[in-house]
């Protein structure tokens, strides 16, 4: 038996889904979500093994509640969206709904996850995450506080720095760890307002105070937060590039 | 134009100006002037008439943009007769003075020769003031066709804008998850997709509609978000207007799918959404208020999508006022001024 948790905000499509796993006796649905918040919490309580995920959804969207999931379950995302996201996840093998859903094509999408579940291969979900899947830029970032979630918008962040296998985001409200990679969260964000001035460390270019000489070949930027950040070479040229320097 | 056609020309004005000569030359000769001095006298004037009409062409051209050219060219061309034939008289007086009896066939034909100029010059004006018109109506049209296509371009967009590939999706999921558990309530959203699409694709994007056809469009809309998100969504329609209202299409949809999107993307539960019309000041003034989440940030880049709205209005009005927004209690309010 294999548990399954539906979410969708519109609850006739959570109701289509219901009913084309009908005929399959081997799944049970034991919760539906109407958004990626919901999907968080059940998620967690109940370990499914199989989640059918919307993508734009209230409040935490699909792909923000599937960052957050330290051991994302296996996912077939239903979605109306265009190419430019199915490519993405073509590229990844994983499995995705186009609706309208077909029977025809639904039973497809079982039949391969069972495959799949039946020689215990996961798909790579961790691999999506890190590509660019969204459309433009994202203007916040979603993140685990304390086992909340937690919103924090991008205007809001005063730097954000490596740290191991997560990013630190600082903002005016505390600091927050996040499961990702710096390079990651660059790409998601804005490139005219957030600058990657150091391996370690990306900046909005908005907090920039001051920036003083320090060794060779490198710079101290003082932000209006007072912290001071470390401004590589090729950070410097991009500043440069972008404040018109 | 190539080179070749360029040298032609020359070639082609060359020869005229020669065989103007010629035939000054000849006809001079025949009522009894001596050959010597035909020659000169037809030298002088066919100069002095190639030096004026460059002139006049120079004259005409330094002003392109002036009004009434036609008047301007005429005026150019009288004016530059009178000064190559006092020029033609002074020279030839000076050069070939000498002779009484040629002195006295110059007096005689002074008034020839300024008509003669005037109708060659005359007709080097019109001819260059018409070419110059012909231009400017060629110019004017590839103007008007480069505007219809943006414009054609630009209710395309529309078109496509209201089609929505997004919201069609997912009607049709929800169609056919009703197929399979309530098919009366499909056959009734078939309807009333059909409807809304109907009338998307059948309307002109810039004239103005009577409200009442608009709120007709909404209320099919309205019917589909309904069916489609369930007991989740209510929507209130206040009218307070007269049936002569008019509005231009496709303005209210968006703001209210905006309202609809935010109003059941910040929050769970039911979400109530609030349409009013009425009047205010001769202007139709319209509110849409829809709850939201302060604490929440739309997701990336819709920044409400009110911009393209609010561009229209200045586009249809010229006014930048006629879109302003409130948040407060938890409530976001939409409010539309239509000019009537």
């Amino acid at each position: 038996m294999y548990n399954v948790i539906l979410i969708d905000d519109e609850p006739l499509a959570r109701q289509l889904v219901k009913s084309l796993l009908q005929p399959y006796n081997q799944f049970n649905v034991v919760a539906e979500c109407a958004d990626g918040f919901d999907g968080f919490k059940m998620i967690q309580q109940h370990n499914p093994d199989l989640i059918f995920l919307d993508v734009q959804m209230p409040r935490v969207n699909g792909f923000e509640m599937l960052e957050l999931l330290d051991n994302p379950p296996s996912v077939i995302f239903t979605t109306a969206f265009d190419e430019y996201a199915l490519k993405a996840f073509e590229a990844h093998a994983i499995d995705y709904l186009l609706k309208p859903i077909t029977r025809e094509r639904f039973d497809k999408a079982i039949q391969k996850w069972l495959a799949q579940a039946a020689s215990k291969q996961q798909p790579q979900l961790q691999e999506l995450m890190q590509e660019k899947v969204y459309e433009g830029y994202q203007h916040r970032i979603v993140v685990k506080d304390n086992g909340l979630i937690r919103i924090i918008p991008a205007n809001d962040i005063y730097y954000v720095e490596a740290n191991d296998d997560y990013v630190k985001i600082v903002t005016k409200d505390g600091s927050f760890l996040k499961k990702s990679t710096l390079g990651h969260i660059e790409q998601s964000l804005d490139p005219q307002h957030f600058v990657r001035v150091h391996r370690s460390y990306l900046i909005p270019v908005s907090q920039l105070v001051r920036i003083e000489p320090y060794e060779k070949d490198s710079h101290i930027a003082l932000l209006q937060c007072g912290a001071k950040v470390t401004v590589s070479k090729t950070g410097m040229t991009k500043l440069k590039s972008i404040l018109g320097w | 134009m190539s080179v070749f056609d360029k040298n032609i020309r020359w070639v082609i004005l060359i020869i005229l100006i020669f065989a103007a000569g010629v035939i000054k030359v000849v006809l001079r000769h025949a009522v009894g002037v001596d050959l010597e001095e035909a020659i000169g006298d037809a030298g002088i004037s066919v100069l002095l008439m190639s030096l004026g009409s460059w002139g006049l062409l120079m004259a005409i051209n330094a002003y392109p943009t002036r009004v009434g050219t036609q008047g301007y060219a005429f005026f150019m061309a009288v004016a530059l007769a009178g000064i190559t034939c006092l020029f033609d008289i002074g020279i030839l007086k000076w050069w070939l003075g000498d002779n009484p009896l040629y002195r006295d066939w110059l007096a005689h034909t002074t008034l020839m020769r300024f008509f003669i100029c005037l109708v060659c010059f005359g007709w080097i004006a019109s001819l260059s003031a018409m070419q110059k018109k012909m231009a400017k109506i060629e110019a004017d049209y590839q103007q008007h066709s480069d505007a219809e296509t943006l414009h054609r371009e630009a209710e395309l967009f529309k078109l496509r804008q209201q089609l929505q590939p997004h919201f069609l999706y997912n009607s049709l999921n929800s169609i056919n998850a009703l197929i399979m558990i309530q098919p009366d309530k499909a056959q009734e959203m078939i309807g009333k997709l059909s409807d809304f699409l109907r009338s998307s694709v059948r309307r002109e994007a810039n004239e103005k509609i009577p409200i009442t056809e608009e709120l007709e469009y909404i209320e099919a809309y309205l019917s589909i978000e309904t069916i489609r998100f369930g007991d989740r969504l209510q929507v209130e329609i206040k009218k307070d207007y007269t049936d002569d209202a008019s509005i231009p299409p496709f303005l209210l949809q968006p703001v209210l799918e905006n309202a609809i999107k935010f109003g059941l993307y910040g929050k769970t539960g039911t979400v109530k959404i609030l349409l009013y019309i009425g009047y205010e000041d001769s202007m139709l003034e319209i509110h849409i208020v829809n709850p939201f989440d302060e604490h929440m940030r739309p997701p990336s880049g819709t920044g409400f999508g009110l911009e393209g709205i609010r561009r229209r209005l200045y586009l249809l009005y010229a006014r930048a006022d006629l879109l302003e927004t409130l948040q407060e209690d938890g409530l976001f309010t939409t409010i539309l001024k239509i000019p009537q």
